[in-house]
This record gives C-alpha cells, sequence and structure tokens, in this order.
C-alpha cells in the first residue's frame, strides 16, 4: 500500500509534469531532400471543406515518385491550434500548411519560420492570383510564405421555402432586389429581419457572431489599424454596427445556434433561420451540415447575389511550406500546382469556394455551373460577382483571439438575452483588455 | 533485464579461461562487490531515469519558462520573475477556472464512489455469472474520453439533445446544459462518472474480496444483518483501498480536460467559462492565448494545489492507519486482561457465566472478543 501511494504521488508530479510539456511533442519524418525520381512522401494538412482530395489523386498520377499524406482537421479553429503547437514545438509540422487569413497575422510574426517560395519560382507565377491576395501572403520584408488558394467573397445565403412562408419572394435575382440589389445596407436587412420574425417567430439568422464578422471584415480598417494599432476603443462606426446587431439579436432575430455544430446540421434543416451570411468557403460547409443534418436540395436553401452593406471578404487560404520540411521542393512545387487556376477551378467545384487566381475566377463566372444544393444557383458566377470590389483588410497578431474569445462571449450574452447592448460592447472591451492588451 | 540495462555490472563471461588465477579471482572478488553495491541502483535505475527525463525535468522547466515572458510562437522573452505568478492570482478567470474544476469534481467523485463502492458490494455477492457482470461494469472504461465527450454532449445539446427532448415530452422546461453553470457542471460530471465508477468499483471489489469471509461468517451467526456486516465490516476493512481510490479520483478530477474540452469543442469551457477547468484555462492560455509564461504559471499553481491535496490525503490516510493500529492495540490489552483474568478464575465460573467460560477459555476467535464487554 505504502509503495503504491508513493507510486502514484510521483506519477502526479509526473503527469503534471507531462501536461505542462504537452508543447514539446516529438515526430520526424525520416527522408532526404527532394531530387529527381526518387520515392517522396509529402504530407499535407488542411481543414474544414478544402475539397482537395480527387487533385492529390490526380498529382500522384502524375508524378508515380509522390505519395501525399493529407490530414483534414474539422475546423479552421482547430487548425490554428495544430499549426501553432507544431511551431512552438519546432517539429511535427506538415511539408504543407493551409494557414487561413484570420491567423495570418500571428504567421506574419514568425513569417521566418516558413520557407521563401521566392526561391522556387514564386515571381513566375505572381500573376495567376489577384494582387492583394499575393500581397497578403507575402511578410514586410518582401518574403513569400503563402500561396492563396481561396478568397471569401460573401454573398447571403436564404431559405426559399422560408421566404414563401414568410410571404417574401423566394426567387434570388427578386431577392437580391429585396435586399437592395448594389445599394444593400445592414438596415434594410435587420428591417427584413424584424418583419420576418414577427410573422414567423422564428429566426432571422443562425447566430449573431457569424454576422458580426461578416460586418467587421466588410470595414476599411477592422479590429487593428493598416499601420498594426488597435482599433476598438472608441471606433464610433464599429460601435454603431454593434448597437444594429445588438438590437436585431435581442429582439429575436438570431436564432442562439453554436457555430460549428448547428445542432449537428439539424439547424439548417428544421427551419430555425432563414438567412445565413455565406462566404464562398462556407458553401461547403452548409453542404456538410445538410448531410449531417438529414437535409437536402429540397430544403430550400439557395445563394443570392446580394450582401448587406456591400462587398466583403471573409477568410480564404494560404499554402505555406515551413523550413522545417525536409522536401521543400517538391513540397513547393505541389503547392504551386494545387494552387495553378486549373486546379482551383476543380477545388472550387469539389468544395464550393472560391478561387484567389484571376483566370479561375473568369472560368467560373464564364461556366456558371448550377449548384443543385443551392436550388441551381450558378454559385461560382455569383460569387464572381461578390468578388468586385473586395478589398483586403489587414489583420494583426490577435485578429483571431479578438474574434473568437473577445466578441465571441460579448455576442452570446446578446444570443442568451443576458445583456443590453451596452452591457456586451463593455464586456467586449474588458475581454480586449484582459485577453490582448493585458496578455 | 541485468545484461541489458546494466552490462557493466553484470557477471563476466565465464568462457575466459583464466591464465593468472590470483588476478582473475581478484577482478572476481572486485566485480561482485561492484555487483553487490552497484546493481540494486541500476536495478531501479530505469525508473528514476524515465521520471527525470519527463516527470522532473519538465517540472523545472515549466517553472524556468514561467519566470518569464514566453511567446507561444516567438519563445523566451523578458525574465519577469514571479509577476506571471502574481498576474494569475489575480486573473479572475483563473479563479472561475478553479471554482469549475472543484465544483465538477465533487460532483463526479462523491456520487461515483458511492456508486461504486454499491456496485463493488453487490459484485462481492455470490451472483452468477460473476465475471460477467465484473467485465461490464469495466467495459466504459475502455471507450476513450474523446468518444465519450462526443456521444453526451450529443446528448446534452441544448435544442436537439436526448434528454431536453424528454424532458419537454414530459412538459418539462429544457435545461441550459451548455449555457447554464451548475446544469454544465452535472453533465460533465456524468460523463466522468459513467467512464470510471466501474472502474472504482473493480478496485474495491479486489479489496472487499480479501475481507476475510469467516469475519463475515461469524458476524453473521451472531445475527448481524447485511447492511450491519456491510458498514462495521466490508467498509472499514477497505478504507486503505478506499483512500488509494479517493486520491486517485482527487488527482484525476482536477487535471479533467477532454471532457469539457469536447462538451463545447467551438470554445474552450463554454462560451462565458461556465464550465472551463484550470487545465483548460492552461491550454487556452498556451495555445490560444500564446502566453507560455503564464500558461506555466497555472500549470505550477495547480500542481501546488494537486500536491497540497495529495498531503492532506496522506495525513488522513495515515490517521485512518494509526486509528486502526490503536484500536488493535486495545483490543489485544483487552484480549490479555480478560485471558490472565480467565488464568486467574479458572476454578470459579467466570463473570459471563459458566457456558461462555468454558467455551471461550484462552482460545477466543477473534470476532467473539468483540462481544466483552466495553
Amino acid at each position: 500500500m505504502k509503495l503504491s501511494r508513493r507510486t502514484k504521488a510521483t506519477a502526479t508530479v509526473a503527469g503534471v509534469a507531462a501536461l505542462a510539456m504537452l508543447a514539446t511533442g516529438c515526430s520526424a519524418d525520416g527522408g532526404s531532400a527532394a531530387s529527381g525520381d526518387e520515392d517522396i512522401t509529402l504530407t499535407i494538412t488542411t481543414f474544414g471543406t478544402f475539397g482537395y482530395d480527387d487533385l492529390y489523386a490526380e498529382y500522384e498520377e502524375l508524378h508515380p515518385n509522390i505519395t501525399i499524406k493529407p490530414t483534414n482537421i474539422d475546423t479552421g479553429g482547430n487548425a490554428r491550434t495544430d499549426a501553432f503547437t507544431k511551431l512552438a514545438a519546432g517539429s511535427g509540422l506538415s511539408d504543407i500548411v493551409a494557414v487561413e487569413e484570420g491567423w495570418l497575422g500571428a504567421i506574419m510574426e514568425v513569417s521566418d519560420r516558413f520557407v521563401d517560395l521566392n526561391d522556387y519560382g514564386a515571381q513566375d507565377i505572381k500573376d495567376r492570383w489577384l494582387d492583394w491576395k499575393f500581397e497578403q501572403g507575402t511578410d514586410p520584408d518582401g518574403r513569400v510564405i503563402g500561396y492563396g488558394t481561396d478568397i471569401g467573397p460573401t454573398g447571403l445565403c436564404y431559405n426559399g421555402k422560408l421566404f414563401e412562408e414568410a410571404g417574401l419572394p423566394s426567387d434570388r435575382d427578386e431577392v437580391a432586389e429585396l435586399f437592395g440589389g448594389d445599394d444593400a445596407s445592414w438596415d434594410t436587412y435587420f428591417k427584413l429581419g424584424a418583419e420576418y420574425t414577427e410573422k414567423t417567430g422564428k429566426a432571422w439568422y443562425d447566430h449573431s457572431g457569424f454576422v458580426w464578422n461578416s460586418m467587421v471584415n466588410q470595414m476599411d480598417e477592422g479590429y487593428y489599424t493598416s499601420d498594426g494599432e488597435l482599433n476598438i476603443k472608441g471606433n464610433t462606426e464599429m460601435r454603431d454596427r454593434f448597437n444594429q446587431l445588438a438590437e436585431a439579436t435581442l429582439n429575436g432575430q438570431s436564432a442562439a445556434q453554436t457555430a460549428w455544430d448547428w445542432g449537428g446540421g439539424k439547424a439548417f434543416v428544421d427551419g430555425s433561420f432563414a438567412t445565413f451570411v455565406c462566404p464562398g468557403w462556407m458553401l461547403g460547409t452548409i453542404k456538410g451540415q445538410l448531410e449531417a443534418g438529414g437535409g437536402d436540395a429540397s430544403t430550400g436553401w439557395d445563394f443570392a447575389d446580394v450582401f448587406p452593406g456591400g462587398p466583403v471578404n471573409w477568410g480564404g487560404s494560404f499554402l505555406s511550406i515551413p523550413t522545417t520540411s525536409e522536401h521543400v521542393e517538391a513540397a513547393a512545387e505541389l503547392a504551386a500546382w494545387l494552387t495553378d487556376p486549373e486546379q482551383q477551378v476543380k477545388q472550387s467545384k469539389a468544395a464550393g469556394n472560391f478561387p484567389s487566381t484571376i483566370k479561375a475566377e473568369e472560368k467560373l463566372a464564364e461556366e456558371a455551373t448550377p449548384n443543385e444544393l443551392f436550388n441551381d444557383a450558378p454559385t461560382g458566377a455569383i460569387l464572381a460577382e461578390r468578388a468586385k470590389g473586395v478589398k483586403a483588410q489587414f489583420k494583426g497578431p490577435d485578429d483571431s483571439v479578438i474574434q473568437e474569445n473577445v466578441f465571441g462571449p460579448a455576442l452570446n450574452l446578446l444570443d442568451q438575452q443576458e445583456a443590453t447592448a451596452d452591457e456586451a460592447w463593455q464586456k467586449a472591451l474588458d475581454l480586449l483588455q484582459d485577453l490582448v492588451i493585458d496578455n | 533485464m541485468t545484461a541489458t540495462l546494466s552490462p557493466g555490472t553484470s557477471t563476466p563471461p565465464r568462457s575466459s579461461t583464466p591464465r593468472t588465477p590470483s588476478r582473475s579471482e581478484r577482478r572476481r572478488h572486485w566485480l561482485s562487490r561492484v555487483d553487490v553495491k552497484a546493481s540494486p541502483y541500476a536495478y531501479v535505475a530505469p525508473f528514476f531515469i524515465l521520471f527525470g527525463l519527463v516527470g522532473l525535468f519538465p517540472l523545472v522547466y515549466t517553472f524556468v519558462v514561467s519566470l518569464f515572458d514566453w511567446d507561444l510562437l516567438k519563445g523566451q522573452g523578458d525574465f519577469v520573475g514571479l509577476a506571471n505568478f502574481a498576474s494569475i492570482l489575480q486573473d479572475e478567470y483563473f479563479w472561475n477556472s478553479l471554482f469549475n474544476t472543484f465544483s465538477i469534481f465533487l460532483l463526479s467523485a462523491i456520487p461515483q464512489l458511492v456508486a461504486a463502492t454499491f456496485i463493488a458490494a453487490i459484485l462481492d455477492q455470490n451472483i452468477r455469472s460473476k465475471t460477467f457482470w465484473r467485465m461490464s461494469v469495466l467495459l466504459p472504461y475502455v471507450v476513450t474520453p474523446a468518444a465519450v465527450a462526443l456521444i453526451f454532449s450529443n446528448m446534452f445539446s441544448e435544442d436537439y439533445g436526448l434528454i431536453n427532448n424528454m424532458l419537454q415530452n414530459f412538459n418539462l422546461d429544457a435545461i441550459g446544459w451548455k449555457t447554464d453553470t451548475l446544469p454544465s457542471h452535472i453533465a460533465i460530471a456524468t460523463m466522468v462518472n459513467w467512464r470510471w465508477t466501474g472502474y472504482n468499483a473493480l478496485i474495491l471489489l479486489a479489496a472487499m474480496q480479501s475481507v476475510p469471509r469467516d469475519v463475515h461468517e461469524s458476524a453473521a451467526l451472531d445475527g448481524a444483518g447485511a447492511l450491519r456486516r456491510f458498514f462495521s465490516i466490508t467498509l472499514p476493512s477497505i478504507r486503505p483501498t478506499m483512500v488509494f481510490v479517493i486520491i486517485t479520483a482527487t488527482i484525476g478530477g482536477l487535471q479533467i480536460f477532454v471532457e469539457p474540452r469536447m462538451f463545447d469543442a467551438a470554445t474552450a469551457g463554454g462560451s462565458q467559462r461556465q464550465f472551463q477547468t484550470t487545465v483548460l484555462y492552461l491550454w487556452e492560455m498556451a495555445f490560444f492565448r500564446q502566453n507560455f509564461g503564464k500558461a506555466s504559471a497555472i500549470a505550477w499553481l495547480l500542481f501546488l494545489i494537486i500536491v497540497g491535496i495529495g498531503l492532506i490525503n496522506f495525513m488522513l490516510s495515515k490517521s485512518i492507519a494509526t486509528a486502526e493500529t490503536k484500536v488493535s492495540r486495545s483490543r489485544r490489552h483487552r484480549r490479555l486482561a480478560r485471558y490472565r483474568q480467565g488464568q486467574a478464575t479458572a476454578s470459579a465460573p467466570s463473570a459471563r457465566g459458566a457456558q461462555s467460560a468454558s467455551e471461550n477459555h484462552g482460545t477466543h476467535s477473534s470476532d467473539r472478543t468483540k462481544e466483552v464487554p466495553r
């Protein structure tokens, strides 16, 4: 008994310490530098719905000596934790890592941990991308650390059936008109929401967090000024938007759903809410949610070429190669191939997201392939339309913390009807102070 | 084992033919002395080397990190002394996480131990297909915590979960399992209980099995009911094991992470930190807020808390143990006194009457001594 108690005590010590050591996991891939025809295994980590599976197979067929080992992480947030943990540990990162725009700011602070793609022909293929997308992937020293995959032009997803039931038009052109077409504003959006909620007793949007994200991404400068200064306290434009959203939410326009869960997709099927903010990549998310929740094309979701407050970019990703990769050359080749316009078109068809290269966008706009799940809406062409006038917003190092941990809880208070607009804003400021400024 | 772990100290191969007997003898003598003195250390070395590597070093290193500004990605910054500890001790979220941890711990440990003891007591009876039942209670333990958390968090889902659906069928209000503090703690404690009750029951069962059967039998002969026997014989006899189970439950309970993490995958312990445990806060600090210095400080504070509780447990179990020896010693004294008294009044009838005196003369069975007037 005595002995086992002692062992237990030591085990405790070891246990706590091991926990603190979480970060220092080790893993190493055997292998040598890339060259010619030798067999190479490339690892790649993506997240959410990336739509790369068929492309991997195609690439392996084109390059018999290359085997691709993909890992896909469920959400961008978890991918961020995964990447940061491995960066901190100094090992374990894949040869290619997908980086999301929201945490690109933090990655930029340690951009020297990633390969400068200029050494692998980045300048030669630079013209593929929209200028601002290529700029985003370039650090202040001019090192290119990421090839753009997709961008996040945002349109409005709406449920045609629910619209009809509420006496609203359900045709996507009429819906675009209803929201104000090119002059669509948040005022109109929330006014329509108030009418809808009053008439049906149901919510207008799923939860306030996503609406807020698109509202902030729409501003010229978001949580940070372009110089990298925090831009929240005393930001009247942001505050006005917050009040607007708070008022609507407190009036019952929010379904108070949990993001990335949505009741296992059921909330998309049972008519809990009628509209949803839809960056290109979100279409893939909705597809997954509908499948999980037992819905299909008949559920009634549609995609309109309109967005309150004008064009906005929300999200979009990059492929980066960490310096720890042992096959940098082969990885760079694969990353360049995956972001080639031709492949981006295929990716877009698989995942519904919107490409970041000019030719791919033109192709999608031209083809206007109907998307079955969205009532045959030509989602690619609509997104190409929504991408016009989109500008990239500067993302600071703590952008994702502010989005998730500062405004997330504050907006949740509104969703739960537990705070007034002022209290929720104050909550956000307090959290900002604790989590970001005093961190 | 010896050969692989301490090749230098193992006995030399005998095949080498000794040319100079005296030297080889001396060498053998020396080797055997080394064997006696050093080998024991070599035998225990693997544990200590391993412990030093994965236990002690990280512990010390974590402390070093906690003294610095240390960013997850950018690495070591300025030396700040104990500032990280000071700021954590003033951090309301830290105290909130401690409250949550203890609340979940109490909600899980107490029902768990009661249920485990109860189950063990049932399994201790002569029931049919014993092994089957014993294996069944261990089954939940086989399931990984992540899977448990996924299933339970689905069941406890507020809008679409099984439990709230059932409540609403009975016209009861839905419960905010993920938004209200106490319900969320209960939900998480349920996961823990589901997984660990069987495990603890088996350990307690093993202890119960080692309680001598004859004690039970004689108590039964003396008319003690099952309940009485359980409380007066079984429970006192398994006390040391109970202490062990409590200690492991405490350690596990204070380090709870997976269940609250997976209960709401989008946030680190609830949108308003309703069920953010200390380890979860540590995780948020390290990998979300990227402040490794403060995270290390939290790790150390948690370590100290666990050590503190471990010490309390230790002293508690020690006092129980000494109480036991005291009891048995006084029992022996009483027995001895009675024996002597019996000797002295061998010819005269004993105070307890002729029958008992003749029966118990000198050779009392242990249970009978209990009947002696106190």
